[in-house]
Order: structure tokens, then sequence, then C-alpha cells
């Protein structure tokens, strides 16, 4: 691995064996990209970054030890790693005991190849392209009061090796571009934020045509100040595009069919689940939910190929027809529940432990296409992005707002609706959704989880999809 | 260079990072200015973390982190590029050095940079509690009590976490300042849960470890969980809140953040266009205040170097600055407040100022409320308007005549931030020190009272 050397992992892997840890694993890694900053057409703030570090967790007395260091010399991590002993040993009195699941072990290593490599664009082609996203935004012909873009790129190359003598080296790049404007019309304003991001090279920067993307929501807020109606009140048949399908299926399967919460792991913060043990089998969703996880999916944001344990990772069919099926689990988890890890674990950074995380998270597609949905909707609301959610920590209770949203009147979209909010629990969310289009989306996030806060990539999406639930 | 720091005893040894990193950041300097930067912002660290986090009631993993770096802040005829050097090698700062020039050729000029402060400065020191970087081996025992505390109270199970850190810092600028400063932090979260839908949660924070008093901590917890159990759906509609200071630092952060100029600027502050305007009630003093002793935030100096101080953000409910460093102060015709953040200023503790009501006086006087203990998931519709939601967890009350009534579930505030700012009709007098999840910058507040707060629920 380049700037680093995978022999101090082997190194502290076989001390902390010796020392007498009954399990011990070392990820060492290296970051290197660049970042850029456009607000309001100036660069506030460009940089380039290159971090290595190591991180190691261990078992030790039953109780689970984690340290970490960018002070890659042998001496500074034996004398981290003394200090992490001396203070897990003194935890064991009232540690849980861990046990982590029985995998085989594997030697691999995978990247994902880059079209046009993220450290050959330089960066003038970088700082180029979000002027010129942020220029089409000025131009869109809607009146935008504040405009704040910014780009991040990076390589992350890590070696991961456990004392069961797996062994796995990855390459994954990935770029990514947010932004965020404010449209004003008639002394009112309304706000737009979103990102792309990809697992891959520059070439996806064309991919995304955000250059028609931005504008074109620039000019549609425009319109929705103008002549918005007020969403209709009641019971509604409502269609939600693939970026709301998204997040709901992040929100409201990914997030409460991780084992750890469901264990209680995360429960001071990151908080419990509405699921417990006994619930797979569990009828939650109409018949044509099938929603999965899935990190195989190539150049997604949440790609990878094994995780940060060294399992390898595979499609999750979380929900199956609308029932319960599996959740998502490592090695610690899987003991648990006397299984098989699905290979779910990741860590944001080498400083902090990997834990129970969601990759790209998805509505599988139904039958119908997208036009023919909305036609054979008689009365409705079309929700085509979003602005403002959130959903309580057992995952129940979820509202979503749009940023865009359109009447949907004998099988046509219409005028424009301000402020539409679903506010709706999960189970009638997904217990009434009647028709799922067959065209699935994908758009990334980053999801935070975990004390201390890891913000880790991810995709969600799936398709264009329709229930009922109450607006007002 | 000079050296401007409060002179330390002549028994302590310096506070910097080591010889090494000094040398290193005055290299790196060196050449930084050698290669044609124009300004240059060295801040070189070494943190030593220590953590232990908590579920069931059994300790679910320890943690230990180390570091040192040097961040970098170089600006070439207004061209501004940030990195930072972790391996401290010649090799390494040469090649830092080359890169950064070349990336900057890349850049346009940034029309918003005007500067940094010029020095030398004097500082203030800061209370340093050199027990927390041995703290490690004592996290089970303090943990292991304050479970106990919890279970006595009646709660079932606990999960939390107890993070403390030390480290030591150099600031070198090419403005001839120079600083250096040595910190601890400690911070202490549990929930308590009787069962799901019942749960208590606390937090603290401080410079000091005496300070947190985790046994009382866990307790207060227990204490909501316990009364929580049973909870029925939640009303909905128009309500006065009774805030703890736990779910109002959550928003009061909010209100730091929309304070500083890069967020005005950037399009996410509810102050922008505010300045001298009421965006409070009466009630409503809202100061950054980085020198209070034991703040977990706090800090002698700003990342220009500036020595720290008080700043009053909202006097009586009327905005009266928004939050500065150099740059920013100079495009808004005004003095840097030492906030810097280079790029984006930001607070240190955001400190709102006491009343003289205890919380069962502030309870006493709501004929029908809510008592909300904690808050989780805030987003924003509009950051411009500050329009946002956000949900009640964890123990919530109904308040009737004056008196905590039946626990409730399921409800979410929608609301704007200058709604509730307005809507502070009276404060308490006890505050807490606020790091939490959803409280990056630390918040000292107490508890208020807000009349009139949206409250709205699925109802599917």
């Amino acid at each position: 691995m380049q700037g680093a050397d995978n022999g101090l992992a082997d190194f502290i892997v076989g001390h902390l064996t010796r020392k007498g840890a009954s399990y011990a694993e070392a990820r060492l890694e290296t970051h290197s990209g660049d970042g850029f900053l456009l607000k309001n057409g100036v660069m506030d703030a460009a940089g380039f970054e290159t971090a290595v570090g190591m991180g190691v967790r261990y078992i030790i007395d039953g109780t689970l030890g984690f340290f970490d260091t960018n002070i890659l010399e042998k001496s500074a991590i034996i004398r981290a790693s003394d200090a992490s002993f001396a203070m897990t040993r003194a935890a064991s009195k009232i540690g849980e005991t861990v046990r982590m699941s029985e995998e085989k072990a594997v030697k691999k290593a995978y990247e994902v190849k880059e079209k046009r490599k993220l450290a050959d664009v330089d960066a003038e082609e970088k700082i180029q392209y979000v002027i010129g996203l942020d220029k089409a935004l000025l131009d869109s012909g809607a009146d935008v009061t504040t405009r704040y873009l910014s780009y991040n790129d990076g390589v992350k190359e890590k070696y991961f090796v456990n004392s069961e003598g797996t062994e796995i080296t990855a390459r994954i790049p990935r770029m990514d571009l947010f932004y965020l404007f404010t449209v004003k019309e008639g002394g009112q304003t309304v706000q737009r934020t979103h990102s792309a991001a990809a697992a891959g090279g520059f070439e996806f920067a064309k991919s995304w045509k955000l250059e028609r993307e931005i504008p074109r929501e620039a000019k549609a807020l425009k319109r929705n100040m103008k002549e918005g109606v007020k969403a209709p009140a009641g019971m509604t048949d409502i269609v939600v595009a693939p970026e709301v399908t998204g997040i709901m299926a992040h929100e409201s399967v990914g997030h409460p069919y991780e084992a750890d919460r469901i264990l209680g792991r995360e429960g001071a913060q990151a908080g419990e689940s509405f699921v417990t043990k006994d619930m797979i089998g569990t009828r939650i969703g109409s018949e044509i939910v099938t929603v999965v996880d899935d990190p195989t999916t190539e150049n997604a944001y949440g790609y990878f190929l094994f995780d940060d344990e060294g399992v390898p990772s595979r499609r999750k069919f979380l929900m199956k027809k609308g029932v319960i099926n599996e959740f998502l689990q490592n090695r610690e988890t899987a003991a648990e529940f006397g299984i098989k890890s699905n290979g779910s674990s990741r860590a944001t950074t080498y400083g902090v432990e990997a834990i129970l995380r969601m990759s790209n998270t998805f509505v599988l597609p139904g039958e119908w296409k997208e036009d023919e949905l909305i036609e054979d909707t008689k009365r409705g609301v079309y929700f085509k992005n979003f602005m403002e959610w959130n959903i309580d920590d057992l995952r129940l209770n979820q509202r979503y707002v749009a940023s865009e949203a359109y009447l949907i009147e004998d099988g046509e979209l219409t005028k424009p609706v301000k402020s539409a909010v679903i506010e709706v629990n999960t189970p009638a969310l997904w217990g009434s959704v009647n028709a799922i289009a067959d065209r699935v989306e994908l758009h990334p996030g980053n999801c935070g989880k975990g004390e201390p806060m890891q913000g880790i990539p991810v995709t969600m999406g799936g398709p264009t999809m329709r229930f009922k639930a109450p607006m007002r | 260079m000079t050296f401007m720091a409060k002179p330390k005893k002549q028994e302590e040894k310096r506070t910097v990072p080591s010889d090494n990193i000094i040398s290193t950041t005055e290299n790196l300097m060196r050449k930084l200015l050698e290669a044609g930067a124009d300004d240059v912002v060295l801040s070189a660290a070494t943190v030593f973390g220590q953590q232990t986090k908590f579920a069931n009631n059994k300790i679910v993993k320890t943690g230990t982190s180390e570091s040192q770096h040097i961040s970098v802040f170089s600006v070439w005829k207004k061209r501004v590029v940030e990195t930072s050097l972790k391996e401290f090698t010649d090799s390494n700062m040469d090649e830092l050095v080359a890169k950064a020039s070349k990336f900057a050729a890349h850049l346009p000029q940034s029309d918003s940079y005007e500067g940094i402060a010029d020095g030398p400065f004097g500082y203030k020191t800061l209370p340093y509690d050199r027990t927390i970087k041995l703290s490690g081996e004592k996290h089970a025992d303090i943990t292991e009590g304050a479970v106990n505390s919890a279970l006595e109270e009646g709660a079932k199970r606990c999960s939390g976490i107890l993070e403390t850190h030390d480290w030591k810092s150099f600031l070198l600028t090419s403005h001839s300042v120079e600083a250096e400063d040595q910190g601890s932090t400690v911070y202490f979260s549990l929930r308590a849960f009787v069962d799901k839908e019942a749960s208590g949660h606390k937090v603290g924070a401080s410079r000091r470890m005496a300070d947190i008093r985790f046994d009382d901590l866990a307790r207060t917890a227990a204490g909501f969980a316990v009364d929580a159990i049973n909870p029925k759906p939640g009303p909905i509609g128009r309500f006065d809140i009774v805030f703890e200071p736990f779910p109002l630092a959550i928003l009061l952060e909010r209100a730091g953040s929309a304070a500083s100029a890069f967020d005005v600027d950037a399009g996410v502050s509810f102050l922008q266009g505010k300045m001298g305007k009421q965006v409070g009630s009466g009630k409503v003093t809202l100061a950054d205040d980085p020198l209070v002793p034991t703040g977990y935030d706090s800090t002698t100096f700003d990342s220009e170097g500036v020595p720290t101080r008080r700043t009053e953000i909202i006097k009586d409910g009327k905005l009266m600055t928004y939050l500065h460093n150099t740059s920013t102060a100079k495009r808004y015709k005004t003095k840097t407040t030492a906030n810097a953040g280079l790029v984006s200023p930001h607070h240190w503790n955001l400190v709102l100022e006491p009343g003289r009501q205890s919380r069962e006086e502030l309870i006493g006087q709501v004929k029908d409320g809510i008592y909300v203990t904690n808050l989780w998931y805030t987003r924003f519709q509009n950051y411009v308007t500050g329009d946002f939601s956000t949900i009640p967890r964890d123990a919530i009350f109904l308040i009737k005549n004056g008196k905590l009534s039946s626990s409730v579930k399921g409800i979410r505030i929608t609301s704007n931030m200058l709604d509730i700012l307005k809507g502070i009709d009276a404060v308490g007098k006890e505050s807490e020190n606020i790091h939490a999840w959803e409280v990056d910058s630390s918040v000292i507040t107490p508890p208020v009272l807000v009349k009139g707060v949206n409250i709205t629920k699925p109802t599917a």
C-alpha cells in the first residue's frame, strides 16, 4: 500500500496475540484527495489532504478493545497497545463477553477502476467543473440569492489483517459534489440541497448532468413559489420519486434492521429499533415491496466487496415481498443471533471502530412504467424531491417535506404544491404501497451513526412508488 | 519569534506538543514563506483520547486514540490552500510545500479573503486537569458506579459513553503570532431505559473530571425513565414547552451556527438580514464565552491566534453581532470577534444568560404544556427562514395546571427558530454545560419556558 508499511499491521496483530488477545485485527489506511468550496461564486477554500493511520481491534479477557494512531512507528504502536490493554483489562470486570461469528479466512485484493484517475485530473479541471455548475445555476433564470457548492474526492487504500489469517487489500476512489442554493420569488425564499457521488473516477462528473439538473431545480422552485397551491388535506394517493423512495427505505427499513440497534448496542445516541430479534418473518409491508442493501452495486457510493472485519459483502434482502427477511449483521451481532455475518461492518476512518452500516439500500423495481403510474392516479401529490426530513429513534414516526412537489389530477402532473408534507408511521407507509415503477435510481448520502459520529458513504433509492397517507 | 503566552511556573515543562513538532512547524513556516506564500497559519497539535462505550449495563468497547498533525493554512496572492502535515519528515515537508504552491497556481483568487490578524498577542490561561490523561483505567469504575446508580433508581438497562481527551497545541503564523495551549476535556452520556418506550438521557461535559457528577446524572436519567413508563400518544396543537438544558442546547447551537458570518453568507442562517433587530424575547441574552474556566470548548486564542473574549450575540433579544474572523470582519466593516475558523468563524461556548426561576417554578406557571427532556434529528426546511422540525425523545411529560402529569410519545416539534427564541418567556437559573451527539460545540444553558410551540404527529 502506498505510503504505509503493511508489515506494521502484521506486526501488531502478532504482538497482541502473543500478549494474550484471543482475537486481533488491524486496518492500515491511506486516504488522499482534493476539496474545493465555492460560495456565491468565490473560491473560499481549497485544499488537499493525505491521511495515514492504523486502527486496531482485539479481544482480551472477553472484552473488546480498540486503539488508533497516526504515528506509524513500531515503538509508538507498542506504547499505544500497552495503554489500550491496561484500559481494556480494567474494563473487563463489567465488560460484555464478546464473541465473533465463525468466518472463513480469505486473502483477496480488489480495486475500483477509474477511467479518469482522480489523482491525475489537475485542480484546474476540478475547479472549472464546480465553477461551470455555479454559472449554470446563476443563469437559470431564477433569482438565486445564495449558492454553495463543494467538491471532494479521494482514494482510500486499505490493508486489513486479522489473527485468523484474513488479509484484504482494497483501493476505492470516491468523489462527490454537494450543492445548496436559495431561490427568492415574491418576497419568499425556498432552498434545495442535494449531492451526487460515486465510487469511481472523474468520468462520473459528466455522467451526472448536473449542469442541466441544478438549473432545472432552480426554475422549478421559482415556479413552485409563484404558482404553488396548498396540498390537499386528508388521506391522499402519494407518488414519490426515487430520491424520496430512497430516504424512506434508508430511514425506516435500513436503520431499524441493523442488528446492533436491535440488540441495544447503539442505544445511547444512534438509538434502537421498533424491530425485535424475533420479528423475522413478520409482515410489515405490502406484497410488492422488496428492499435490499447491496454493497456490490458497482460504482455506487456505498460500494465495497469486503467489510472492515474482512467478511465478503453480498446483497441482503431486508424486506422480501413485504416481510421482514434479514437484518444487517457484523461478526459480533451474528454470533448473538447464532448465524454468519453478512459483511455489513464499516468504519469511516482508521480512527474509529467498525460498526454496522448500510451500503446501497433500495427498493427493488416493480412492473409499472413511471408515466403509467401517474396516469393511473386520479388525484394525488407527486413528491419529486425533499428538503427537511426526520424519524424518531425507534424508526416509526417519520416526516418528509418536499422541495418540489406537484398535484396529480386525472392522471397528469398539474400545479406545483407548496411545502407538501408526509408525516406517517412506518407500518402504515410500507403497508399501503400499491404500485412500484420499473426504473431504479440511487442517490448518495453520508449516513451518520455511532459515537463518536461516523458519517459513511451510502446510497439510497429505488423506483417511483405510490402509497396512501394522510396530508394536511 | 516572540513567545507571548503567560509565563509558566518554573517546574512546568512547556505545554507544546514536542520539540520535534515545534521545530517542524518552524521549518515548515520558513519553507512556505520562501516558496512564495504571503500568509501562513500553522497549527500543531497532539491529542490523546480515551473512550469507554457501554450498552445493556456492560462495557462493550474501550478505545484509545493518539494523533499528531500540523494544520496548514496558506495564502498565495489571495488564493487559499488548506492541507495538513502528519508525518514530520523533511521530504514530506518539501512535498507539501511544492504541492501547495502548484495547487494555488490553479485557483482563482478568493475575493472574500482579507488577511489574518497581526500579532504578537498575550493570552490568559485556563484550567488544565492533568489527571484526565491518566484516567483510562478509572473509566471502568466510573461507568460501573454510574450504571449501578441508575439501576438503584429503577432503570433496567443503561447505554452511553465516557470520553476523555488531553491535548497540546502550538500556533505559529506569518503575522508574528506564536501561541501554545494545553487542554483536557471529559464528556459523559448515559441513557437509562426501563423499557423500549421509557427512557431518560443526561449528558455532562467539562474541562475537569471533578465537575462531572456521574452518579447524579445517572440517577436523573433513570428517574426520567421510571416516570416515563407507559407513554400515551401525545397531543397536537400549540403548547407551552419547558425545555431541559439538553434539548435546548440542540436548538441554541443552531442559533450559534447561524451567527457565524460564514453561515450568513452561505445562506444557511436565519439571522441573515436581522442585525440590530429583535430575534428573541427580551429574556434572551446569548453570548459566546470562550473563557469559561470549565467550558468544554474553552480556548484562550482563536485559529488566527487572536486572544478570545466574551461576545454578546443576542442581548435582551436583539441581534448585536455576527461572529467574525479577520477576513469576515473586514468585509462587514467591523473587528474580529476572535472566532476564527480560518475560513468559517464559529462559536466556542454558547452561554444563555440564566434567569432566576427554578425548574419547578418554570413548570409551575404552565397551565397546559409539555416538558421536553431531549430532542433528536433536528432538520431544516429552510435555513434562511429558520423553518425546521425536531423530535422529542426519551421522557416527555404533559404539564397540567403547573404539575407534571402523564408521559407521552410520538410527537414532533414543527416550528421556526425565530419563533422559538421569541417565545422564550422565562429562563431558569441552573445552567448545565452540554456537549452531545447533536451538540458539537459546547452550550451552557439553563432550562427555559417557551410559549406556543407547534406540535405535530403522524395520523396514520
